[in-house]
């Protein structure tokens, strides 16, 4: 019975040695030279060979993954940066683009309405001076058709007169008698 | 063997073999210890250590550029522990001296561990049903704690006066100079406080995690030799339960036990490498 006590208590204890000596001293500072002897060559290969094969391997890794993510910070920092300043330029630009347009229309707009006006103006000139010439010609006919009227009054006068007095007049006395009536005619019409 | 009354002796080391010797304080029983399970234990750890490190130091995402950089599998987890260790533990003790000192604080970090998490297992417990003796915890061996310690002590003197120089020995005597009588021998005294500190805080968080499961265990054994074999088993539910409880505690002991060693060993080195005058150019002198 009591060896399976034993047996199923050992295997809750983590530690518990079965060496021979073990009835021996419970020193809980049990131990000497040789323990430090043995930790030290033992630290010590376990010191130099993972410090070859381990630790500078890891540590290089570490150094170059810091070195990779301060890097690629940096970076994007200043791409950040760029890519504001590009951002604020480029918005410059366009108002500066905008502003342009705006002007160009602008500036079109008012040579339209130049040309607008000069051509109305133009036209109304052509307009007046055709009316003008209109005016003139219609004076010019009218005075040569008065002229004409006139001498063909004083035609039917005189033949009416020559009719009436039955008397022939001669040349000079017939022109003077012809401008007397002109005369009369203008003073009448 | 467990019948023995005294669970410390189910913890302490229990020699395989061993040569007279008489190197006074060194050798207190007389002996030297050639092997022991606690040795053979540390071997085992080296020997882990040594083979597999490196092996998963070479999973890699890839060949090229990036996927050197990136790790993969079981080396993420391995990786993410040095690089906590790097930045969070060594870092804010050894500043600029980090990397000259990171492979010794990755080295004592996973080397105590090894040996810590190698202690919970119960191969003491069946190796000899292979007639072998070997098992144990060699950092619940205050000669192991205090090897480890001295290299600390010695890694803060001489990297102190290597790359410290006499701003090291000044930290000696951090008073005025008529103080340096009383101030000296303290600092002396502080030093040798801090080693002792750092082995003996190993050893014991190890030893005594270990005798509550002998001491627990025992109960058992007590229980069966006097209730009979019911009573025995009746004893044994609680305990064993109890037991399970216990040995996660004792993983989490082995984790943090193993990252205060490293964490104090930063500190400890950092203080002796690190002046912070260095730092302070553009501050008036405190005279």
């Amino acid at each position: 019975m009591n060896k399976t006590l034993i047996a199923l208590a050992s295997l809750m204890l983590p530690n518990v040695a079965f060496a021979s000596d073990a009835s021996g001293a419970s020193n809980p500072f049990a131990g000497d030279i040789g323990n430090a002897l043995w930790t030290l060559v033992i630290f010590g290969c376990v010191v130099l060979v993972l410090g070859k094969f381990a630790w500078g391997p890891i540590l290089s890794a570490l150094q170059k993954r810091e070195e990779f993510i301060r890097d690629s910070l940096a970076q994007a920092k200043k791409d950040r940066e760029d890519a504001a300043a590009q951002m604020k330029e480029y918005t410059e630009k366009l108002v500066a683009a905008r502003a342009e347009a705006t002007a160009i229309v602008d500036e079109g707009r008012r040579d339209a309405e130049a040309v607008k006006h000069k051509i109305e103006e133009h036209a109304k000139s052509e307009a007046q001076a055709a009316l003008e010439r209109a005016k003139r010609e219609i004076e010019l006919a009218k005075d040569t058709a008065v002229k004409e009227l006139f001498g063909l009054g004083a035609r039917l006068a005189t033949d009416v007169a020559s009719k009436i007095i039955r008397k022939e007049l001669n040349a000079s006395e017939h022109e003077r008698l012809v401008e007397e009536s002109i005369a009369e005619l203008e003073k009448t019409g | 063997m467990l019948a023995s009354s005294n669970p410390l002796s189910h913890v302490i080391q229990h020699t395989l073999f061993t040569e007279a010797a008489d190197w006074g304080p060194l050798t207190p029983e007389g002996t030297i210890t050639l092997l022991s399970d606690q040795i053979v234990m540390m071997i085992v750890a080296g020997a882990l250590l040594v083979f597999l490190v490196p092996l998963l130091v070479r999973k890699r995402a890839g060949t090229d550029d990036i996927g050197r950089m990136v790790p993969t599998g079981f080396a993420n987890f391995f990786e993410a522990i040095c690089q906590y260790l790097r930045t969070e533990v060594a870092e804010p003790s050894l500043a600029h001296h980090t990397d000259r000192f990171i492979k010794y604080i990755w080295s004592v970090f996973f080397f105590v561990l090894t040996i810590n998490i190698l202690g919970l297992l119960p191969i003491s417990s069946v190796s000899p049903l292979f007639g072998l003796h070997i098992g144990g915890t060699a950092t619940g061996n205050i000669w192991t704690t205090a090897t480890l310690a001295i290299l600390t002590m010695l890694m803060m003197v001489i990297n102190g006066l290597r790359l410290g120089g006499m701003h090291y020995v000044a930290h000696f005597c951090p008073g005025p100079l008529w103080l340096a009588p009383l101030l000296v021998p303290v600092e002396i005294i502080g030093l040798g406080a801090k080693v002792f500190a750092l082995a003996v805080r190993l050893f014991a968080n190890m030893m005594a995690g270990h005798i509550l499961l002998a001491v627990l265990v025992g109960f058992v054994l007590t229980a069966g030799t006097s209730m009979g074999y019911a009573g025995g088993l009746a004893i044994a539910v609680p305990v064993v339960l109890a037991s399970v409880a216990i040995n996660l505690l004792e993983i989490f002991v082995a984790f943090l036990q193993a990252f205060i060693f490293t964490f104090l060993t930063a500190l400890f080195i950092g203080m002796s490498v690190v002046f912070h005058h260095d730092d302070d150019h553009g501050e008036a002198p405190a005279h």
